[in-house]
């Protein structure tokens, strides 16, 4: 049985622990409102902008292969961005995702490279010995500019031949308590063919679809990009939210169970101290 | 002061008895006294001479029906029980009467009083040896030296007699020399199973046993260990023998002393304890040692009241012994049976230069880990699993195979367990751990380890669970 003193510091130590969890549940329920409401509103534009993609390709059919972003080629090498968090304390999303990003790396026959955003995955795959490009950090609540980089890296790269495939691997954000991790290839950009596009409206395009699409393809792959660092974002800060709840609810149980103990040991020591006392007056009273 | 003076019982108080002899007649310390109650034969100790001649008595039977004036004789010796060839294979009680049923011990059998002294300095011996006792936690964590003590500690309901059993099972079998089994205080049941169980070893011929148990008085459990350690002394020093001990259990013989010691007159100390606790353990425990005649490799099982290993009748006789096996409420709760906590067991002989190398590294890496595990706990607790580093939640996964490849099926749990008791060399232990420290088992599922014997089985164990998820 511990002291009664090892569990006055251990309590201590719990509460201070709780403290420190609940500070930051409040915080990421704040900034989970704010990166919630960016993506809702990305979804929109993004999905939007994928209609207006596949409406495009179903009008332009045999000129569809010059379009360098759709070009398919012989696959030989992948890029894979990964996005994850920069901080832990997330509870199971960080090792979902990585453990997911093993996994496609483990099941291509292809090698892959890695562009990682976020220093999680980065670390978790550094110390693979995976071969790892560039490392970028996304400040909290992301603007277009802050990932056009992470675009331009992935469309060059594509261009000059350096992979001929992109992946993108990202936290799908479903709503504040299912995030879940998602591959998704981005480069070449898989267009239906024609015949089975589901609503094709006759739009006309001015110069000529053709062109349209040339220059929205390189939009389409920013916007996604994105989208999927908002996506990511809204699910750090919920994933975050929800471990920091479960931690304080727990630490709260702990420090619940540890004052129960407590408690009983003070009244032990009492009692003991106290039959100890009693014993020793009727002993000497009997003499 | 002589065989056959005559004394009058004056006062009785439960189990404590006053005798009035004559003036000059007062028997000896520690002498015993006889009379006879309702027909039976009574036999007193005396404890002190309390004054007016009266001799303050234990009574090592029941005192029910016992009256003043009743006329007591003073045997003019201590107890003496039978000893040698003639205990063998037979069942007694504390004043060496037979209670088996069987035939009245010979007449001319040699017996010895149960108070004796114990060995001088420049009797005993100090050689080390290893004594192999197949069950893996025991052999890795607290390696058991030949003619040591070894103690058993838990509370209430961890598997204290298990232990004591299987080691019984083990080492009873396969020694070649005799043993002696004291049950001090415990189930009677557990008495009659035990003796059913070595008839069926075929150990029971080469065994001593004798019982107090909780149906007794005080008296009775508070002198049944001196009986049984008395017949392990003769065959040691008599007969320059290797002789294994078993009690079962050593605390009932301090709470024995506790419940008649306020009875006797004398002040109750810390906790309600005797004044003279550590005298009485040191009495009993210093006999049991191993001297250059023979030795005496001991199994005392200890209980733990109230799981309280600061209790000073726990902490009195943690001195005495040279490994301490500890049981673990928590343990036993998950069903990690042995319930051994690897942490808070230890043992004297662990060494490198005693143990070798590999089991010295196996045994301190095994604990690493699991102190490791033990630290995180409330982190795991608060921030769960997902929160720890790669490295961290490496050692927990190795932390949760160690624990459970400590368990292991033991024989005489196979009525409860259904799984066949497994005996594990102690190479195959080192092995193991070793193997498991290294992470070469990281990717087998941590419920292969569970209840199995060598590493090679848990291997076998988890391809079969892989089998069975395929199908």
């Amino acid at each position: 049985m511990p002291s009664t003193k090892e569990l006055r510091a251990r309590i201590r130590s719990v509460s201070n622990t709780s403290k420190v969890t609940g500070a930051m549940q409040l915080i990421a329920a704040s900034k989970m409102r704010k990166a919630q409401d960016q993506v809702m509103q990305g979804k929109k534009y993004s999905q939007t902008l994928y209609k207006l993609l596949m409406n495009l390709s179903s009008s332009v059919d045999e000129e569809k292969e010059n379009i360098p972003l759709l070009e398919n080629r012989v696959i030989k090498n992948k890029l894979m961005i990964l996005i994850t968090p920069e901080r832990g304390l997330a509870g199971a999303l960080v090792g979902n995702i990585n453990k997911k990003a093993l996994e496609v790396i483990k099941s291509s026959n292809e090698k892959y490279t890695i562009l990682s955003v976020g220093k999680k995955g980065y670390r978790f795959l550094n110390s693979r010995g995976h071969d790892i490009v560039e490392q970028l950090i996304i400040p909290d609540r992301p603007e277009l500019s802050d990932t056009i980089k992470i675009s331009e890296i992935a469309i060059k790269g594509f261009l000059d031949k350096k992979w001929d495939q992109v992946d993108l691997l990202y936290s799908e954000f479903f709503n504040t308590t299912s995030q879940v991790p998602k591959s998704q290839v981005i480069l070449p950009i898989l267009t239906p063919d024609s015949t089975n596009s589901i609503e094709s409206k006759d739009y006309i395009y001015e110069p000529s679809a053709y062109d349209v699409l040339k220059d929205i393809t390189p939009k389409y792959v920013r916007a996604q990009i994105f989208q999927s660092i908002l996506e990511s974002f809204a699910s750090e800060h919920s994933a975050r939210m929800v471990a920091m709840q479960n931690a304080t609810d727990n630490a709260n149980e702990l420090i619940g169970d540890l004052t129960l103990d407590l408690n009983k040991a003070r009244q032990e020591t009492i009692t003991a101290e106290l039959l100890d006392l009693i014993g020793g007056i009727a002993a000497l009273e009997g003499k | 002061m002589a065989k056959g003076d005559k004394g009058k019982v004056v006062q009785i108080i439960g189990t404590v008895v006053d005798v009035a002899f004559e003036q000059n007649n007062l028997p000896q310390i520690f002498h015993a006294l006889e009379l006879e109650n309702e027909g039976k034969r009574l036999v007193l100790e005396v404890e002190q001479h309390v004054g007016n001649s009266w001799a303050r008595c234990l009574a090592l039977g029941p005192t029910e029906g016992l009256a003043r004036g009743v006329e007591v004789t003073d045997t003019g010796a201590p107890v003496s029980v039978p000893v040698g060839k003639h205990s063998l294979g037979r069942l007694f009680n504390v004043i060496g009467e037979p209670i088996d049923d069987g035939d009245p011990i010979d007449k001319d059998a040699i017996k010895w009083p149960i108070h004796r002294k114990a060995p001088d300095f420049d009797q005993q011996s100090g050689s080390v040896e290893v004594l192999e006792t197949g069950i893996k936690v025991l052999d890795l964590i607290t390696p058991f030296a030949k003619g040591g003590k070894i103690g058993a500690y838990g509370g209430a309901g961890v598997g204290k007699t298990v232990i004591i059993t299987e080691l019984i099972r083990n080492i009873a079998q396969e020694h070649s020399g005799v043993s002696v089994f004291a049950g001090v205080g415990e189930r009677s049941r557990e008495g009659n199973d035990l003796y059913h169980e070595m008839q069926d070893y075929g150990v029971l011929d080469s065994t001593a046993l004798v019982f107090g148990q909780m149906n007794e008085p005080p008296g009775t459990r508070a002198r049944i260990a001196l009986t049984g350690l008395t017949m392990a002394e003769y065959f040691r020093d008599e007969e320059k023998q290797d002789v294994l001990l078993f009690v079962d259990n050593i605390y009932r013989y301090i709470l024995a002393g506790m419940e008649v010691s306020a009875l006797l007159g004398r002040m109750p100390s810390a906790v309600g304890y005797q004044p003279t606790l550590a005298t009485e353990m040191g009495d009993l425990e210093e006999r049991i040692t191993t001297t250059v005649n023979g030795s005496i490799t001991s199994f005392q099982a200890v209980y733990v009241p109230a799981d309280d290993y600061t209790d000073p009748g726990i902490v009195t006789t943690f001195g005495h012994l040279d490994a301490n096996v500890s049981l673990d409420r928590a343990l036993a709760a998950q069903f990690l049976f042995p319930a051994v906590d690897p942490l808070a067991s230890n043992s004297r002989i662990m060494e490198p230069g005693i143990v070798g190398e590999d089991h010295y590294n196996a045994a301190r890496g095994v604990q690493q880990v699991l102190q490791r595990y033990k630290d995180l706990q409330d982190v795991i607790a608060i921030l769960g699993i997902d929160e720890l580093s790669e490295e961290d939640q490496i050692i927990v996964g190795r932390a949760r195979k160690i624990q459970r490849f400590l368990t292991q099926p033991f024989y005489v749990g196979e009525v409860f367990t259904g799984i066949p008791g497994k005996y594990v060399p102690v190479t195959e232990t080192v092995k193991g751990f070793l193997e498991i420290i290294d992470g070469k088992h990281d990717d087998l599922p941590e419920q292969a380890f569970y209840m199995v014997g060598g590493i090679e089985e848990a291997v076998a164990k988890a391809e079969e669970m892989k089998k069975q998820i395929e199908k």
